[in-house]
């Protein structure tokens, strides 16, 4: 159980920090923009310094957390603002792999060109799996995004011919330039970074506040005039193409493609990074994310037990938290300013402190009712 | 049409031409739950700047009319006309954009959205601005939003959560999201059900205000015949899926067979329309 | 009919079986519940670790007496599961509802690495079906026959509980209206818990039945899981006809599509279950949601 304890202590310490990141979003909890700003970009800040301080293989994991950070984020444009549960954007994300493999192994194309591929077929993937899928309501529609990617998982494992089947492909498909561990989480951080500020853009839009309208009531949003299958179709695409972007990204740092990018379980675990994150923040699935990649590559060299941790912080949080470690560092601030508001005000140095806590307190409007389900970064 | 038409006479349109340009109208519209008829052949003629008013007993198929004519239920047969214009079939949120607009008996609205926020959306369903995914447009539907929100009374609840209102705001807000669209004509399925009295008196200065300053056309409907005769144009009475009777408030209440109904106990009571 | 003809009846239903009673268990707990349990792979693949590890190399009684042992085991952990943890999500949206029984998914697996380790097991098939069975110039696994005739079983033993007995009504009621159902007597929670129960305990026999016909292996869970999907939504989810007939399909598409052509034959299976659900969004005699 020390494991446990050891995990719990890191996820507390994560979530404190995580704090951080949320008040600094944009839109978030009231935060003043200057607040935001400085948050941001110190969090910019320490990724660049990562970059020159961390050994290969620290960086290396960075990088994979990275990575997913925009396969988790991309995700959520569907489960946290649509209130879309996909289980198949493993199916894009994947296809974004397989693509510049592919290529590189048929065809021989360069990976700039495969790279800028990648991201049109998977938003061309997505529009006709959303066809058919956004038939489908809640469950239904979950299982059938799961039916799709494991298609795809199928066509990767059987198509041996092509697809190199279970073996998947391996080698040099990158630049040479890029397959150094600095430059390419550098680029992958750059790729992200763009990306991210892409989906916040989208997500502070017009079309996102029907969205979350949509999540909220659908019928109602349709009775307003707004045309759900439409909407939803656009935000499939939008996630199709930013997963196989980040499927891409997979290819810098792993030099490989294989069958189990496209597998249901990995969809679960983008929706585990959400939920761990917290899904009603926009940062948070990235946070998810990081912990998740982290997290994996800390208890993989002591423990066995991966997955019996992971399904316990999941059963855990879905239990108690259902909002996710962000909300989860909410509580713990606010329960912070209310019991120690001397030692939060001078406890910790310069504008760190005031920033975390006037937004928390501020930002109460409603939650006491529903602490839980509060979409606390959204607002305007 | 000067006299109540009642019982017998449902099945014909009501006849004679009428004096303002007719802005919904329903055309013998027939809707089935396999072989329960929840609304049998009934023919309905809304006149623009006016408010009219469906009654019934709960079960009479008032919501299943309204969800006809809102597109949320196709017609077993009939048609729909908006504006002139057939409107039969449609998806709701192409009717919506026609001009028609509703609030829901069953409080809708969006929970973890603000009030403003929630308001902002429905402007924003009602403008181009729909697959705006570059801008943000909304944001400059603040002033607007806010002059809605002081209509129905919610200008100091921009910044709560919607799904935190008492039951009356939500209501209110739920007329708030309708208004917000700029309807032609605005259907409200039991305004006032589940409200305080004096819940229920702002509701119905308010829609009253609505036609008169805004140039709206309002259908309403009620299973409490008292509240809508004071300020009803027109009200057609409702009874097991057929019009029993259309007129004036006076002509209704005059009517034999809408007493008879009334009195004779047949389910006006507190339980909510199926 | 021609001997071949004979085989692949034997093998489609012999396959359809076992689908059709995992299947079955899905089907039921979202019938009463409205919830899609994940784990219910895990169940499944606890029945055959169960059975393989109970059974031994034994193939007399005690093959038979570990079939019901296992069951029963699985069946008591879907009790404690839904007891402890399932009930406490019913009222939770749907995303919570399938992230809790991930969670439990990726418990289980790992457990099972502890309890029986990453090398794939077999179990003995019983003496007295150990052999073939030679039909009009067919020869077939005798033991395929025990599996049909266990979901022929299954199958008849549902009907008598839910028709019969007025516990399908009841768990229509639990879904459309529960209060009506909690005033009329029943007790809910009990009806919850008995249904997760039913639930396990049929895929665990599922489990404990095919293990003498497949590798018993970590990842059973997850194919397996993925499957009983695909049978319970071409069918209807909630709907037992419905999950015989998806498995029927299943089970014909599967060895058909081997025979004609073999490294699509898995995929024919999800476009099969794409095509239906286009078709008819229920699943083809599920009953369609009424909800907004």
């Amino acid at each position: 159980m020390t494991v446990a304890r050891q995990v719990l202590q890191a996820v507390a310490r994560a979530a404190a920090g995580a704090r951080r990141v949320r008040a600094s979003q944009p839109g978030g909890a009231l935060a003043p923009p200057a607040a935001r700003a400085t948050g941001l970009a110190g969090v910019a800040a320490v990724l660049v310094a990562f970059g020159f301080l961390l050994g290969a293989s620290s960086l290396l994991t960075l990088e994979e957390a990275v990575g997913l950070a925009l396969f988790a984020v991309a995700t959520n444009l569907l489960v946290g603002y649509a209130g879309l549960v996909s289980f198949g954007q493993a199916a894009f994300y994947g296809l974004g792999a397989y693509t510049v493999a592919l290529s590189w192994q048929h065809y021989n194309w360069p990976f700039w060109l495969t790279f800028t591929l990648a991201p049109v077929l998977g938003g061309a993937a997505a529009f006709l799996v959303g066809l058919v899928a956004l038939r489908a309501r809640f469950l239904y529609f979950a299982l059938l995004t799961l039916a799709f990617s494991q298609l795809f998982y199928e066509i990767a494992e059987n198509q041996y011919h092509f697809t190199s089947g279970a073996n998947g492909v391996f080698g040099p498909m990158v630049p040479s330039a890029l397959a150094q561990p600095r430059a390419g989480y550098f680029f992958v951080l750059a790729v992200v970074a763009a990306c991210l500020a892409i989906l916040w853009k989208v997500t502070a839009s017009s079309f996102g506040l029907t969205l979350r309208a949509i999540r909220e009531n659908r019928a109602r949003a349709e009775a307003l005039g707004i045309n759900v299958f439409r909407q939803e179709l656009i935000a499939f695409v939008i996630s199709g193409v930013f997963c196989s972007l980040a499927g891409t990204l997979f290819v810098v740092y792993s030099q490989s493609a294989y069958p189990e990018l496209l597998d249901w379980q990995q969809s679960g675990y983008a929706v585990f990074m959400v939920v761990i994150g917290g899904m009603f923040t926009f940062l948070g699935p990235a946070l998810g994310a990081v912990i998740y990649t982290v997290g994996q590559q800390f208890l993989i060299s002591r423990t066995a037990d991966w997955q019996l941790i992971l399904g316990a912080v999941l059963l855990l949080i879905v239990l108690f938290r259902p909002d996710g470690l962000a909300g989860l560092a909410d509580s713990a601030a606010r329960w912070l300013a209310q019991r120690v508001p001397a030692v939060m005000r001078r406890g910790a140095p310069g504008s760190k402190a005031p920033p975390r806590v006037a937004p928390v307190a501020s930002a109460s409007e409603g939650e006491p009712q529903h602490a839980a389900r509060v979409p606390g970064d959204e607002r305007e | 049409m000067t006299s109540a038409n009642s019982g017998a006479g449902a099945a014909a349109p009501p006849p004679g031409p009428a004096p303002v340009p007719v802005l919904l109208e329903a055309r013998r519209l027939v809707r089935d739950f396999g072989s329960f008829r929840a609304v049998n052949d009934v023919s309905l003629r809304v006149a623009e700047g006016t408010i009219h008013s469906v009654i019934g007993p709960n079960g009479a198929g008032k919501t299943t009319l309204f969800r006809l004519l809102t597109g949320i239920h196709r017609p077993t047969s009939g048609r729909v006309l908006l504006d002139g214009r057939d409107v039969t079939g449609q998806a709701p949120h192409a009717i919506a954009r026609r001009g028609l607009a509703q609030s829901f008996q069953l409080t809708t609205i969006f929970p973890r959205l603000t009030v403003l926020e929630s308001v902002q959306a429905a402007i924003v369903a009602a403008s181009g601005h729909r697959a705006d995914f570059v801008s943000r447009f909304h944001r400059s539907t603040v002033p607007e939003a806010m002059r809605v929100l002081g209509r129905v009374g919610l200008a100091d609840h921009a910044r709560t959560l919607a799904g935190t209102l008492s039951h009356g705001d939500q209501r209110a807000l739920d007329v708030a999201l309708a208004l917000a669209t700029k309807p032609k004509v605005l259907l409200l399925d039991e305004p006032t059900a589940g409200m305080s009295e004096a819940e229920t008196e702002r509701t119905i200065a308010l829609i009253a205000d609505l036609v008169r300053t805004g140039g709206i056309t309002v259908l309403f409907s009620e299973h409490d015949m008292d509240i809508v005769f004071g300020i009803s144009d027109r009200v057609t009475v409702l009874h097991q899926g057929r019009v029993i009777a259309e007129g004036t408030g006076p002509q209704v209440r005059a009517n034999e067979e809408v007493t008879a109904v009334y009195l004779g106990g047949s389910g006006w009571g507190m339980q909510r329309d199926a | 009919m021609m001997p071949t003809a004979i085989i692949d009846t034997v093998g489609v239903l012999s396959t359809a079986g076992a689908l059709f009673i995992v299947s079955a268990g899905l089907t039921l707990v979202f019938g009463a519940m409205r919830l899609i349990n994940i784990a219910h792979g895990s169940f499944y693949m606890y029945g055959a670790f169960l059975l393989t590890t109970i059974a031994g190399a034994g193939t007399g009684l005690r093959f038979w007496l570990a079939v019901v042992a296992a069951t029963i085991v699985v069946a008591l952990i879907g009790a404690a599961v839904e007891l402890v943890i399932m009930r406490r999500v019913y009222d939770s949206e749907h995303l919570t509802q399938l992230i809790a029984t991930f969670g439990l998914f990726l418990i289980f697996a790992d457990l099972a690495l502890h309890f029986w380790g990453d090398n794939s097991r077999t179990a003995n098939p019983p003496a007295a079906f150990a052999g073939q069975v030679a039909i009009g110039g067919a020869v077939f696994p005798a033991y395929d026959l025990v599996v049909i005739a266990a979901a022929v079983a299954v199958g008849l033993g549902l009907w008598v509980l839910l028709q019969r007995s007025g516990l399908g009504w009841r768990i229509r009621a639990a879904v459309e209206d529960p209060e009506t159902l909690q005033a009329g007597g029943t007790n809910l929670p009990l009806l919850r818990t008995g249904m997760f129960t039913m639930g396990a305990l049929l895929a665990g026999l599922s489990g404990a039945i095919v293990a003498p016909q497949v590798a018993v292996a970590p990842g059973m869970d997850s194919s397996i899981v993925v499957a009983a999907f695909i049978v319970a939504i071409i069918g209807g989810l909630g709907s037992v006809p419905g999950a015989a007939l998806g498995a029927l399909i299943i089970g014909a598409a599967e060895t058909i599509g081997t025979i004609v052509a073999p490294t699509w034959a898995s995929s024919f299976i999800y476009l099969a279950m794409i095509a239906v659900l286009v078709a008819r969004p229920s699943g083809l005699l599920g009953i369609p949601e009424r909800r907004q």
